[in-house]
């Protein structure tokens, strides 16, 4: 390979029990430049990633940094080699300052009185308020990471990168937690980092970032490397048939809506968290059978919960919600079901299924109750059975062993294929979707796009949650935008555009 | 090299898959554990065969070579069977609660409240035997399903850990029960409660049958009947589907609609009644009396039968009578082979230390079985490399 590599992958393969997460990739990472992993979920961008960041080493291949082969056998020897890495899921201690948890592992020492060693704060405090402003991080070193919001604590990782010298620095996914200004301002610091001569590393399946940045982007499809582009001369278009490896519609293609009488009805809900702060406050709105409402809003601002009391998860603190003119506001979950809620639950893994469970029984998880599943307190496991082949058909949910395949080993992709199966197949008049298409591929995404507009269209009410702008965007008839707890803003969807959505997101009540 | 990988393989290929491991591995921990014992027989210098083959011939499972006058191998039977049906009764009672995701440590608490209550109420009354003994079990039911039912409303109403008030109840149960013994039941004699009348006793004892004299636990019969009835429960009712959906995922049975509240307080009931009845059919069937200052550590001893029979009724079965094969064998064994009965408990200890190691045993076999698979994978490769090559 060419002169200039910092970092050179040849040919890594790396394999799990069942699949070939890297098949014999080659790739060069030039020093100073923002190089981009462009790929759908599963094409093993992660994977590659964290092979040189040293949590996995490759069953095949060779790396090498600076021109020296290396074995990377720990993140702390990827670190030794000025290797660093945010992960999706950030590592942060909540209730220490940011400060203490940058110097964490490496804390400078101080002796007091020349002999008892301390951890000297303060060199901590001044070195982490200097490298903040160096690059423009914004960030107050003496705050708690619980108390500041989750852009923060990105950059908090940031820091804890530079903090330990990292020149060769991994972002994993980083703009998925964002809004859109958010996103803005990390893009303008990853741009100062490399101008700072730091090599950037970008895993994203975000086309339009990877074309506001990068400078040269590696597509990976079912953990083969496609192609290795030029940035700037290449077209969105170009680029994302490549990672799918077919042609790509963006637009969701969605007929107009035809609205009926109205499904729910939410007044002046009140919902608290434990610790009897309000979560969701004097929150009013409705929806109508055949409308989209979604709830944009930044993770955390009280969307759930929202969603949570509807399904009767979380008791209201005060207000109503009236359900087809009846009154639910203190109605069990398993009344709810039955007057007709369906509900997919933002995490499927640990709410909307049993893991343990066989594919027949979570798919029988909201109906075991009522004949033909049971009489008089007795099971019929026939009529499980008959059900879950019956759903796995007309879902086309991929299991190993059919029915009784162990929910656990399914992939998550198809977990939510049959949490949405299920509850469609309750036909229920108001669906509550949150997060539907979280940690999915653009496959599985449209397949769940397409359910969600064809049950609209069947006349439901649907209620839908996301953290995904653009995917409220192309779903929604109304939209409502929640921040803090409020909804600040509802309107039509065609009356909002993605920028005043980002606006009211991060609370700017005119726009 | 290759010979140990040979072996490795084959036992690998034994242990089978995750669903065969459920019987592999309890089968591999009781080998483990006695092995583990034949080593502390060989360097106490005695035969370890000789000690197995006794355990099983105290239990009345193997002929002895000699007999007291009307005993046979039935008697030594009988008087185990009277020694198993608490065992079972209390290690169902466990495995109620630990497959709907709770821990009731307080079964030993529950049964002495079961066998107090009972001794006090129809022990010493003067009832005939067939009105006495459904009292007795009903009440030792009842007893014990409110007590436990009690941990189960502390831990739903206020999210009290079930583990901690169960404890603190065994405390305030051994306590409050030594006083009732000691100041109004006492046996001059024994210091224990005065034994009960016959006709409430849920065991014949000494019972003359074709020229033998034995001891008959009636209760027996209601603990097969249990494992049986706790089985349905599981796989066959709505009941059952409900317990296991909140002891594999809390917030899923919510989700689902189920009110796992209500269900924790059925399930404790449940499980204490199950307890109780490992209470009657201990103090006023097998012992006939209580001892004060004494929680017996049957109900601690289940905790670990119930897991080494994967908390399954079925499973359990063979699991408690395997303890109590070797606890009642243990006095027998000691005799016949000159070492201390105690070492029959070492050995208890053992198979319930290895059967606790079980989620150790898997993880280590998914590991091996894993390295296996891939390293099989590459040899193919290899393989086809060559003839590619050649």
């Amino acid at each position: 390979m060419a002169e200039g590599y910092i970092v050179e992958m040849r040919h890594i393969t790396k394999r799990f029990p069942g699949i070939i997460a890297n098949d014999d990739i080659s790739l060069g990472i030039k020093k100073g430049e923002i190089f981009a992993l462009l790929g759908e979920n599963g094409a093993g961008k992660s994977t590659l990633m964290s092979m040189l960041f040293g949590m996995y080493e490759p069953n095949e291949g060779e790396i090498w940094v600076r021109g020296k082969r290396e074995r990377i056998v720990s993140p702390s020897y990827a670190t030794k080699l000025n290797i660093g890495m945010v992960h999706q899921h950030f590592k942060l201690v909540s209730n220490y300052t940011i400060a203490e948890n940058i110097i964490l592992g490496i804390e400078p020492k101080r002796r007091l009185a020349g002999l008892l060693p301390m951890v000297d704060l303060k060199s901590a405090n001044e070195k982490t308020a200097a490298l903040s402003e160096r690059y423009g991080l914004e960030v107050d070193p003496t705050r708690k990471i619980e108390d500041v919001n989750v852009s923060t604590q990105q950059r908090v990782e940031i820091l804890k990168m530079l903090y330990r010298e990292a020149e060769i620095l991994i972002f994993d996914e980083p703009t998925a937690v964002l809004t859109p200004q958010e996103i803005d301002f990390l893009l303008k610091i990853i741009r100062g980092l490399r101008d700072d001569g730091k090599t950037v590393i970008l895993i994203t399946h975000k086309l339009e970032e990877i074309k506001r940045v990068a400078d040269r982007c590696a597509i990976l499809n079912r953990g083969r490397l496609i192609d290795v582009l030029d940035v700037p001369t290449t077209s969105t278009q170009t680029m994302a048939n490549l990672m799918v490896g077919r042609q790509v519609d963006f637009s969701v293609g969605k007929p107009p809506a035809h609205f009926g009488r109205e499904v729910l009805r939410v007044d002046h809900l009140t919902v608290k968290n434990r610790t009897g702060f309000p979560v969701v406050k004097d929150t009013s709105f409705s929806i109508r059978s055949g409308e989209i409402f979604a709830i944009a809003g930044v993770s955390g601002n009280g969307q759930v919960e929202i969603a949570d009391a509807v399904a009767g998860l979380t008791p209201a603190a005060s207000g109503t919600m009236i359900l087809n003119g009846k009154d639910i506001t203190h109605a069990a979950v398993r009344e709810r079901t039955d007057l007709g809620i369906s509900y997919i639950p933002e995490d499927r893994q640990s709410v909307g299924l049993v893991l343990d469970f066989d594919l027949a029984d979570n798919l029988a998880l909201k109906t075991y109750y009522r004949s033909p599943f049971c009489e008089k307190g007795i099971l019929n496991p026939a009529a499980f059975d008959a059900y879950g082949e019956k759903l796995i058909g007309e879902y086309d949910i991929r299991s190993g062993q059919g029915i009784r395949t162990g929910v656990r080993s399914m992939s998550g992709g198809n977990q939510q294929k049959a949490i949405v199966a299920r509850e469609i197949e309750l036909e229920s008049p108001l669906m509550i979707f949150v997060q539907p298409t979280r940690g999915l591929d653009i496959g599985a995404i449209e397949n769940i796009h397409r359910q969600i507009l064809a049950e609209r269209d069947k006349g439901r009410a649907i209620l839908l949650i996301s953290l995904e702008l653009d995917e409220i965007m192309s779903l929604a008839d109304t939209i409502g935008v929640i921040y803090s707890g409020e909804l600040l803003k509802i309107a039509p969807a065609e009356r909002l555009t993605t920028n005043e959505v980002g606006q009211f997101m991060m609370g700017v009540k005119q726009a | 090299m290759r010979r140990t990988n040979r072996a490795k393989r084959a036992f690998l290929a034994v242990m089978g898959d995750e669903k065969r491991q459920r019987i592999t591995i309890p089968v591999f921990a009781i080998l483990l554990s006695l092995v583990a014992g034949a080593v502390v027989y060989l360097i106490l210098g005695k035969n370890p065969i000789t000690a197995y083959v006794s355990f099983l011939q105290g239990s009345g499972l193997l002929p002895k070579s000699s007999y007291a006058a009307k005993k046979s191998m039935i008697t030594d039977l009988m008087s185990m069977l009277n020694a198993w049906t608490p065992m079972l009764f209390a290690s169902l009672s466990v495995a109620v609660a630990m497959r709907s995701g709770l821990f009731n440590i307080g079964v030993s608490g529950q049964m002495l409240v079961a066998g107090l209550i009972t001794t006090v109420t129809v022990g010493y009354a003067d009832l005939p035997a067939l009105v006495a003994r459904p009292l007795v079990v009903l009440i030792g039911m009842a007893v014990g399903a409110a007590v436990s039912a009690l941990i189960g409303f502390l831990k739903y109403k206020w999210n009290i850990n079930e583990v901690v008030s169960a404890i603190m109840i065994n405390y305030i149960v051994r306590y409050a029960a030594s006083f009732v013994i000691k100041y109004f039941l006492a046996d001059p004699v024994s210091r224990q409660s005065r034994a009960i009348r016959d006709s409430a006793r849920l065991s014949l004892m000494d019972a003359p049958v074709g020229g033998l004299k034995m001891d008959i636990p009636l209760g027996i019969i209601l603990a097969v009947a249990a494992v049986i009835l706790v089985w349905f429960l599981f796989q066959k009712m709505r009941l059952g589907f409900e317990f296991r959906t909140i002891g594999a995922n809390p917030k899923a049975a919510r989700y689902a609609g189920i009110n796992v509240g209500r269900n924790l307080v059925v399930t404790m009931a449940l499980s204490g009644a199950l307890a109780g009845l490992a209470g009657v059919t201990y103090f006023m069937g097998y012992y006939g009396s209580i001892q004060p200052d004494t929680l017996i550590s049957t109900g601690f001893d289940a905790i670990a039968v119930s897991i080494l029979g994967n908390s399954d009724p079925v499973g359990i079965l063979f699991s408690s009578f395997l303890i109590t094969v070797i606890g009642k064998g243990s006095t027998y064994m000691s005799s016949n082979v000159g070492v201390r009965q105690e070492i029959g408990s070492l050995i208890t200890g053992l198979i319930l230390l290895f059967a606790a190691c079980g989620a150790f045993f898997r993880y280590m076999l998914a590991r091996s079985r894993q390295r296996q698979a891939e390293s099989e994978r590459l040899t193919v490769q290899a393989d086809d490399g060559e003839e590619a090559g050649a």
